[in-house]
């Protein structure tokens, strides 16, 4: 078995999005969009599953290419600097495939039914395509250069379907949100790769990570390069303080939310950084910040999400808060933990973000908390589903966040006990309450949306006439929604069918590939030697740390849950009165610390003033010297304007003329 | 054939150049579209006894064969130029050169 | 410009003057002063041959045939001023022919006469019939003994200050050069040598045939003519040298010129076949 099918990876779903675009000609063919993604992204997971015996383990101390690069063309050569089209393969490029092929094949077959009806249907699906498209090539760069060619390709592809319904000014808005937050992340990572070449005189990442793994003594440029290498890492991983894009690109579809905002494209970041851990290691300050940033955004995204009564929001603030606990996991050298979580965040979160979709599809768009209540009923299935996300993700024992999680929290407090440096233990603590905080919010909202009365709410996007919704109910090729089309109503089961796949993962996925999962981080590049060597001498009163942590932290989700449990589905007024007698901070956390007005009042209006000022200097003095460029032969024509008048003679006295004049001074420089 | 010397082709010079300038100055300021490409012919003449006094002062025959070539393209262009001419003149009845200024564009 | 030989200033002040004369004939409103100009042209002229002729050096009687020069020279250049001054198209016309004549006068000179006479029957004899006829087609019907009566296209001049001034500029640097220093022959440049010619090319010709030809069968007359070197049998006549050069040395311009009369000949019968009604303008 060889690694050659791997180049038909990122290439299968290029091709889909081609030909998704084709689709949009006519409008009979726009429903082969479906199809050709679903199948295009699957034949991609299966390629990557065919491919994986012949994937070799990698070792950046002792590099040996030849196993894990397949190369496609020679992109770029010049001089010495060389690109190569050519695709790296290791576990961890392995693991990160099948989450992004797989996941991405499970929401395409969900997004085939929610998204029925949409004008832009194939716009859609080719969308979804060239994401995978550039995730692959991202996941499978072997050189920095072509990494970031998928990482600036996802950020594209992120826009386009963040913009999805473009017609709608919130969600250009976002769009553009996004696009602009990203630019500064994506900026510092291309000067970070730019640094990385005038330092190592290398792209390729193989070379990088052996280069790096062997440095003796750091220089200056060693250590300003993880900083920079971070800067893109927290844009596009939405951390503090780039994260604001997040929420906002709820506005896009939401299998776009699932896939690329929860699943997928968001733990790039993570991804990145596990991925050049031995360059991260080159500066000591460098990883205890990504901790301490990955900690301090969890607790505060999920403080933010206590209050939100969105239901996607509410979610886009909890990937926030998970992607900080895996920031968490890789700054303390806990790779496995971190790429543990983001394997088994990207089903619970994908779940999740479905099954508000099914929510918001049921209800005609409505995703406001306070306008939802006892959907049980009518909705057993989603509501049995989301049950399972939660659990998972509030870390319910025995789940797949129950285990991601407290691998994490767990290699934390070693790090701590074993170091005695007392940030790592005060970060577990923070991991802890943040534990709390998502088991909480967590079922906050599944108690307030399918326990207690039914009641409910219809949103109004069958009647606006820019939503997908009102498109989705027109269209005849979904009778039951017609049927419905007031009323809530369960999902057909082609929508359900994925989520099913989902929801086992996100209850088994943890117990059953912890192990398997481990094997392939530590025999990647992102195996962290110096992680282990800690554990044997590591306790907490007493006990292994790893088996207190599992009790802690199901204790804690427990403890959430059930405070949700009293709060939101049993007695529903002392949540209003609590919440009254905190108002101050109920509105602070609701208006999500005032960031987006903090850096409105700070950044974007200083920047406006800036570009006003800009803007009246280049009327004033730039096109004012332009116009009198451009006013000066104006004028010169207008003193010439006479001899032009047709007259053929007018013309034949000019040449002669010339000819006269020309003649003379021959003669006089031929005669001195 | 005698020697052909440098005094004497001054003058023959001196014909053909006045002759030359005098068809300039005639296309310049005639206005009848005939007339001007008579001037043009009067300029041929020029050239052509310029031509011949050069081949007999270098002592080369060319210039002459050369006369046979400018006849050539001169009962070509008289051809062309008068049928063109006629054309004009049945579009706007006068041979007047600058009634034809509006083709300036 | 301070080793400029006098015969030069002469020359310019004759074209200053040349040019004053011809800016009183060409016809203009005004007062009518074209005899005065008629009168300061030929003086000027005059005044110039005789400088001419007093201060370029005495060259014997080789130069007797140039005294025809003169001659034929005033005439050419008096026609030429009256082709552009005559308001009268068929008058300018007739005054051509003149200035053909003369400069075909001065071709003999040259010793060109097939040249003269070529040009002789070509222009003066067709192309100029084809101007007469076109004049005749297209002229404006006006009473043609009374120069008043003719329209006024033909009676007023187009800036006549300015295309003089800048002709006679012309005139008088072009002058400058032949004048100011001698000319040098430039031997690279010449034919080869008539003899030379019949012994490569023309090797079938004996003396004897060309004597026949010449109806020469007196032993003693044909002594004494080979004496003469125009009836030398190794000298070509001019036709035979111009005819050998074309043929010889420009047959593809030769073919080219054929094609060129063979196109406008045909672009000429489309162009006149076209139907146009008068003053149909569409603008």
């Amino acid at each position: 078995m060889t690694l050659q099918p791997a180049i038909l990876i990122p290439w299968l779903p290029a091709l889909s999005a081609g030909l998704c675009g084709l689709c949009c000609v006519r409008k009979s063919w726009r429903r082969l969009a479906a199809p050709l993604t679903i199948g295009a992204i699957f034949a991609s997971f299966l390629l990557a599953v065919l491919v994986s015996p012949a994937v070799k383990p990698f070792d950046p101390a002792e590099p040996d290419l030849a196993p894990h690069v397949v190369t496609l063309f020679s992109w770029i050569h010049v001089g010495d600097f060389r690109v190569d089209m050519a695709y790296f393969l290791d576990p961890l490029t392995l693991l990160m495939l099948m989450v992004v092929c797989g996941v991405g094949t499970l929401v395409a077959v969900y997004a085939a039914g929610y998204m029925a009806g949409d004008r832009g249907y194939a716009r859609f699906f080719a969308g979804v395509s060239l994401f995978i498209f550039a995730m692959t090539t991202l996941v499978m760069a072997d050189n920095l250069v072509l990494l970031y060619l998928g990482w600036e390709g996802v950020g594209l592809c992120s826009y386009l379907l963040i913009g999805f319904y473009y017609q709608k000014p919130s969600a250009v808005a976002a769009a553009k949100k996004a696009f602009i937050v990203n630019r500064i992340g994506d900026l510092g990572f291309a000067l970070g790769i730019f640094l990385i070449y005038s330092t190592f005189h290398t792209v390729s990442l193989a070379e990088v990570l052996s280069l790096a793994h062997h440095v003796e003594e750091p220089t200056t440029a060693h250590l300003w390069i993880p900083f920079l290498l971070m800067l893109g890492a927290f844009g596009k991983s939405a951390q503090i303080p780039l994260y604001v894009w997040l929420p906002d690109a709820m506005e896009g579809p939401t299998p776009v939310s699932a896939l690329i905002h929860a699943a997928t494209m968001v733990t790039a970041g993570v991804y990145m950084i596990a991925r050049l851990l031995p360059v991260f290691e080159l500066s000591p300050y460098a990883l205890p910040t990504v901790a301490i940033v990955g900690a301090v955004t969890a607790l505060f995204a999920a403080t933010i999400a206590l209050c939100q009564y969105d239901l996607k929001r509410i979610y886009a603030y909890s990937t926030i808060s998970q992607l900080g606990y895996m920031f968490l996991g890789v700054g303390v050298l806990s790779t496995v933990g971190g790429m543990f979580h983001l394997f088994t965040h990207a089903f619970f979160k994908a779940l999740l973000f479905l099954t508000a979709g099914s929510v918001m599809h049921a209800l005609a768009g409505q995703l406001d908390l306070r306008k939802i209540s006892g959907l049980r009923t009518r909705m057993p299935i989603t509501c049995l589903l989301m049950l399972f996300g939660c659990l998972a993700l509030a870390g319910f024992p025995f789940t797949a966040g129950f285990f991601s999680k407290d691998l994490i929290l767990a290699d934390v407090l070693v790090r701590g006990l074993s170091l005695h440096q007392p940030l790592y233990t005060t970060l577990a603590v923070v991991g802890l309450v943040t534990a709390f905080l998502t088991a909480f919010y967590t079922f906050r909202l599944w108690f307030r949306v399918f326990l207690g009365p039914t009641r409910y709410e219809l949103g109004d996007e069958h009647h606006a006439a820019d939503g997908a919704h009102a498109a989705g109910h027109a269209a005849d090729a979904h009778d039951i929604k017609i049927e419905h089309v007031h009323d809530a109503h369960e999902m057909p089961w082609l929508m359900n069918a994925p989520l099913v796949v989902l929801a086992v993962g996100a209850l088994f996925a943890g117990l059953f590939c912890k192990s398997w999962l481990a094997g392939l981080v530590t025999q990647s590049s992102a195996a962290a030697a110096a992680a282990h060597s800690l554990h044997a001498h590591a306790t907490l009163c007493g006990y292994d740390p790893h088996l207190a942590m599992e009790f802690i932290s199901s204790a804690v989700a427990v403890l959430g849950i059930a405070a949700a449990a009293y709060f939101h589905w049993l007695n529903r007024p002392a949540a209003d009165s609590v919440a009254a007698r905190y108002r101050g901070l109920v509105s602070l956390l609701n208006h999500k610390y005032y960031v987006d007005e903090i850096y409105d009042a700070l950044i974007v209006r200083p920047l406006r003033a800036l570009g006003g000022l800009c803007f009246v200097l280049d009327r004033l003095i730039v096109e004012g010297l332009v116009a009198l460029v451009g006013f000066l032969p104006r004028l010169l024509g207008l003193g010439l304007q006479p001899t032009q008048q047709g007259a053929l003679q007018g013309y034949g006295l000019g040449m002669a003329a010339g000819i006269a004049i020309l003649a003379l001074l021959i003669a006089l420089a031929l005669g001195t | 054939m005698t020697q052909l010397d440098s005094y004497t082709l001054a003058h023959f010079l001196l014909t053909s150049f006045a002759l030359f300038t005098l068809g300039m100055i005639g296309f310049l300021i005639r206005r009848n579209l005939i007339i001007m490409f008579l001037c043009t012919e009067l300029m041929f003449q020029g050239v052509v006894i310029a031509l011949v006094a050069f081949s007999r002062f270098h002592h080369n025959v060319t210039g002459q064969t050369f006369v046979i070539f400018v006849l050539t393209v001169a009962a070509a262009e008289a051809a062309l130029a008068l049928a063109l001419v006629v054309l004009l003149f049945r579009r706007k009845a006068t041979l007047d050169a600058s009634a034809w200024s509006s083709l300036k564009g | 410009m301070n080793n400029t030989p006098p015969v030069v200033w002469i020359l310019y002040a004759g074209s200053v003057l040349g040019a004053l004369a011809l800016y009183l004939i060409a016809p203009k409103p005004g007062p009518k002063l074209a005899r005065l100009g008629g009168l300061l042209g030929a003086v000027t002229l005059g005044g110039v041959w005789l400088a001419l002729a007093r201060l370029l050096p005495d060259l014997g009687p080789d130069r007797a045939p140039f005294v025809y020069y003169y001659v034929f020279s005033a005439i050419a250049i008096v026609s030429a001023v009256r082709v552009i001054t005559h308001v009268k198209p068929v008058y300018s016309a007739l005054w051509f022919v003149m200035v053909v004549l003369a400069s075909a006068g001065l071709l003999l000179t040259l010793d060109a006469p097939f040249m003269a006479l070529a040009m002789v029957i070509i222009y003066a004899g067709a192309i100029l019939v084809t101007y007469v006829f076109v004049i005749m087609l297209a002229a404006d019907t006006g009473d043609s003994l009374n120069p008043d009566q003719s329209p006024e296209y033909e009676r007023l001049a187009r800036e006549p200050f300015a295309a003089i001034a800048a002709g006679f500029l012309l005139l008088a640097v072009l002058l400058s050069i032949p004048f100011s220093q001698p000319l040098v022959p430039n031997p690279k440049t010449a034919s080869e040598t008539d003899a030379k010619i019949i012994q490569s090319v023309l090797v079938q010709r004996p003396a004897q045939q060309l004597l026949k030809r010449l109806a020469l069968d007196n032993a003693n007359q044909v002594d004494l003519l080979a004496k003469d070197p125009s009836l030398n049998p190794q000298q070509l006549t001019n036709i035979e040298r111009l005819g050998l050069d074309l043929f010889r040395s420009h047959p593809l311009g030769l073919e080219l010129a054929g094609i060129i009369l063979t196109v406008s000949l045909v672009g000429a019968v489309v162009l006149a076949r076209q139907r146009i009604n008068p003053n149909s303008d569409p603008h």
